[in-house]
């Protein structure tokens, strides 16, 4: 067991900002799914011949969400004119004007989020303790369209010369986190993991060493991945014709710090980070199966817990038939817990997808508050697999404070 | 707790492929700089910069098909394979999952991003190619090193730019370190692009022709390329197979200006220096040799040198850039530092300065090791590395005591 506590989050999701906007949303949807469940007294069965049928638990997976109209985000054709985003946001209204004209979109989704899961966690940041808190966030290439757009401009201007010196930091995929530190003063350690689906979870690994190894004492650990047309074309082009989910965008940030730290840890403590495990099936297919199977065994055996207990698995997938990530759990597990794809709620978030199945867990408390076991799992096209398990405590609240 | 050893080197480098062209090319002051020829740098009023026109990546090679990984992947492949060939380890003796990858870069696939942007510019969105999409993702440069030497470990891309290979390589120290690995190739690699010639060029960062780095006269930075990967394994490990061992990794240390995005800032580098040192148990006198980050703008050098003499005081060791030779690789900088900095411990010499004709008076007591190499014993050595997004890493290497 790792020893390192969650003590608030947030996300800037198509739910809204903030915690309660996704606990609101969470409860409607997943609520009517329970319901729903209770009512047929099935579990649903999904997908093709090869896939495991769905096991019972919490929370209840509910039907994909339809998405909403984004044309108003790009100024270029889009592949389809729905997807899930959060259209309205504007950074202005949440961090002002001051330091915000140059943020990208990505920056201004993951900065906005850590700000809220400072607040919601109750950590004031001043000079006493600000080179003992740090941020890490995962990305897939940092801000696709900041870096295209960049490069674009080298192409068409008159000169190739002609870019615009003050949007270069955006081309580098550190720049959300970098504007993390210097909007809240995070002197500690400052990092960007940029491994696409297994982004969040690789983050959640990288902060909770952080604070083991005693380089900080607590860490931002969060995603993100904004909507733009290159995204929305990257989905379109390469996903299966005419079953691609929807792109999204979120952006979701947890306060990470050591359980018997106090001063850090406050009076609230969510849920307690038990085990990561990492690996990697060269080639993907079988040997990433095994990967997969293997991180998620390791991940039971280091959080010393029954398999039996852990009621939830929270994948990454995004095809309506994939079972790449729920299979090769089911098989670790020895059981079928209920499955939970947020990319369903979502869409299709990459880097941030893992972070959002972390907060979907956290935000959907079930009828009877106990403690309760998740394990989050994600698996990129080459092979890389990681697997968390993460405790939940009841009673945590709905509510930014 | 594990101690953590240098058994193998990997340079993919404009002044040398390969550990004993490397270390020739470090000796004798070499310049890899070349006009620019991996794109029309026709327009541009500099076209020079340290590409690596020698790179034959099917050469270097042996299980990844090049053509479906991009650039930086493939110069990062190719670096863990030959550090792999210079550590005479047989992977099949390292259980499953005990050998990972953990590759730091600022701009990833920078090439693939500019082929893709320049197909919209031709076609429009549409008229991407899904292929080269698919290798759009900064986390293939970990997939490419996992894939091309078949390990089941940790395969992990961190993007915290100029800083990157250090982040690596602590990373890597402390999986080492814990026990969760007996293996770790790690380091950085990033490819010469359009967007990064034309971001430094318009921050009036870019020098035409040489870098000369510490040199009053010194007028900015050259870009460059390649894949600089290190092979950490335990002691223990190490000894048992009967390695030979270059040196150690005594620790490390990152923290974060959270100031400026691209404004290098003294208190926090030297900060870092001291949190270096201190997770390293060593003093700063037990330093003999700093690889710098020494890019060669006025800002980087001036603050780097005042920030070593307010660590120092009054007995600072040797200073030099590397970058002098081949231009800033970005990513891969700081592993390039690391490798050089262990070639100094093990073969008993300090890497030149090259192109440096005229002391600063600025940087009065700062010794540039000027343009020859210098024959000298080398016990600790301090490996710089600064990034924008205020992300220092400072790695700390030493011989084996």
């Amino acid at each position: 067991m790792s020893g390192v506590v969650i003590t608030g989050w947030s996300t800037t999701s198509p739910a809204g900002v903030g915690r309660a906007a996704l606990v609101d949303r969470l409860a409607t949807v997943v609520g009517a799914a329970a319901a729903g469940t209770a009512a047929t007294g099935d579990s649903p069965l999904v997908g093709a011949a090869t896939a495991v049928p769905d096991g019972a638990g919490w929370p209840v997976e509910p039907p994909p969400a339809d998405p909403v109209e984004v044309t108003a985000l790009s100024d270029e054709p889009l592949p389809t004119p729905t997807g899930h985003a959060l259209v309205d946001f504007d950074v202005r209204a949440h961090l002002g004007r001051k330091g915000t004209s140059f943020y990208d979109r990505a920056t201004a989704l993951a900065v906005v989020a850590c700000g809220d899961a400072l607040r919601d966690a109750a950590v004031e940041v001043d000079d006493t303790n600000r080179s003992r808190l740090g941020v890490v966030l995962g990305t897939s290439l940092g801000s696709f369209r900041s870096t295209s757009d960049y490069t674009r401009e080298t192409l068409v201007q008159d000169k190739p010369y002609l870019v615009n010196p003050v949007l270069f930091p955006n081309t580098v995929m550190n720049c959300a986190a970098g504007q993390a530190a210097i909007r809240y003063g995070l002197r500690g350690v400052n990092a960007t993991v940029a491994t696409g689906p297994l982004a969040f979870l690789d983050a959640l690994r990288y902060g909770t060493n952080a604070i083991a190894r005693g380089y900080v004492d607590a860490m931002l650990v969060g995603a993100v991945e904004e909507f733009s047309p290159h995204r929305a074309w990257t989905t379109w082009l390469t996903g299966q014709p005419g079953r691609s989910i929807p792109t999204g965008e979120a952006a979701a940030v947890f306060l990470l710090t050591r359980a018997d730290r106090p001063d850090w840890a406050g009076p609230r403590r969510e849920a307690e980070v038990l085990a990561l495990t990492t690996g990697y099936g060269p080639g993907g297919g079988p040997a990433a199966d095994q990967a997969l199977t293997g991180c998620v065994t390791r991940a039971v055996r280091r959080a010393g817990v029954d398999p039996a207990d852990i009621s939830c698995v929270l994948t990454g997938e995004t095809d309506p038939d994939d079972t790449d990530e729920y299979a090769p759990a089911c098989a670790a597990l020895g059981h079928v817990p209920a499955r939970m794809r947020v990319s369903r709620l979502f869409g299709r978030c990459d880097a941030a997808t893992g972070g959002l199945a972390l907060a979907t867990f956290l935000a959907s408390e079930p009828p009877e508050p106990t403690p309760r076991l998740a394990l989050l799992t994600g698996r990129s096209p080459d092979g890389g697999t990681a697997a968390a398990i993460v405790r939940g405590w009841p009673g945590a609240g709905a509510s930014d404070r | 707790m594990h101690r953590v050893v240098v058994t193998g080197l990997g340079p993919v480098s404009s002044i040398g492929i390969g550990v004993s062209a490397f270390t020739d090319g470090l000796r004798e002051g070499r310049s890899g700089i070349s006009p620019i020829s991996s794109f029309d740098a026709s327009g541009f009023p500099h076209r020079n910069a340290g590409e690596v026109p020698g790179f034959r990546p099917e050469t270097l090679l042996r299980r990844i098909e090049a053509a479906r990984w991009g650039r930086s992947g493939q110069f990062a492949a190719a670096a863990a394979r030959l550090a792999l060939a210079d550590s005479g380890l047989d992977p099949a003796t390292v259980a499953a999952g005990r050998a990972g990858v953990v590759v730091g870069t600022t701009s990833g696939e920078s090439v693939v991003v500019e082929a893709v942007t320049a197909q919209q510019v031709e076609a429009g969105f549409g008229g991407m190619d899904p292929d080269l999409l698919g290798q759009v993702p900064a986390g293939r440069l970990a997939h490419a090193v996992s894939t091309e030497l078949d390990l089941a470990g940790e395969s992990l891309t961190l993007a915290t730019a100029c800083s990157a290979s250090n982040y690596a390589i602590g990373y890597a120290y402390d999986m080492l370190v814990t026990g969760e690995a007996e293996v770790m190739f790690a380091g950085g690699a990033d490819s010469v692009c359009r967007w990064a010639h034309a971001g430094f060029f318009r921050l009036g960062a870019l020098t035409a022709d040489a870098c000369s780095p510490f040199d009053r006269n010194r007028s900015g930075i050259l870009t460059g390329e390649g894949g600089a990967i290190l092979m950490l394994e335990t002691l223990d490990h190490a000894r048992a197979r009967g390695a030979r061992i270059y040196a150690e990794v005594l620790g490390y240390g990152v923290n974060c200006d959270a100031s400026h995005p691209v404004a290098p800032d003294r208190a926090s580098i030297a900060n870092c220096m001291r949190a270096a040192h201190r997770n390293a148990s060593i003093k700063p006198e037990d330093v003999d040799y700093i690889c710098a980050h020494g890019t060669g703008t006025p800002a980087n050098d001036s603050v780097e040198a005042q920030a070593i003499f307010d660590v120092f005081g009054d007995r600072v060791p040797p200073v030099s850039s590397i970058k002098s030779m081949m231009g800033h690789t970005m990513g891969a900088a700081s592993g390039f530092g690391a490798i050089a900095g262990t070639l100094a411990i093990a073969h008993g010499f300090l890497p030149p300065t090259i192109n440096w004709s005229t002391p600063d008076p600025a940087l009065a007591g700062l010794d540039p090791v000027p343009n020859t190499a210098r024959e000298t014993g080398v016990r600790v050595v301090q490996n710089n590395g600064f990034a924008f997004g205020g992300n220092n890493a400072i790695v700390l290497i030493g011989a084996v005591e």
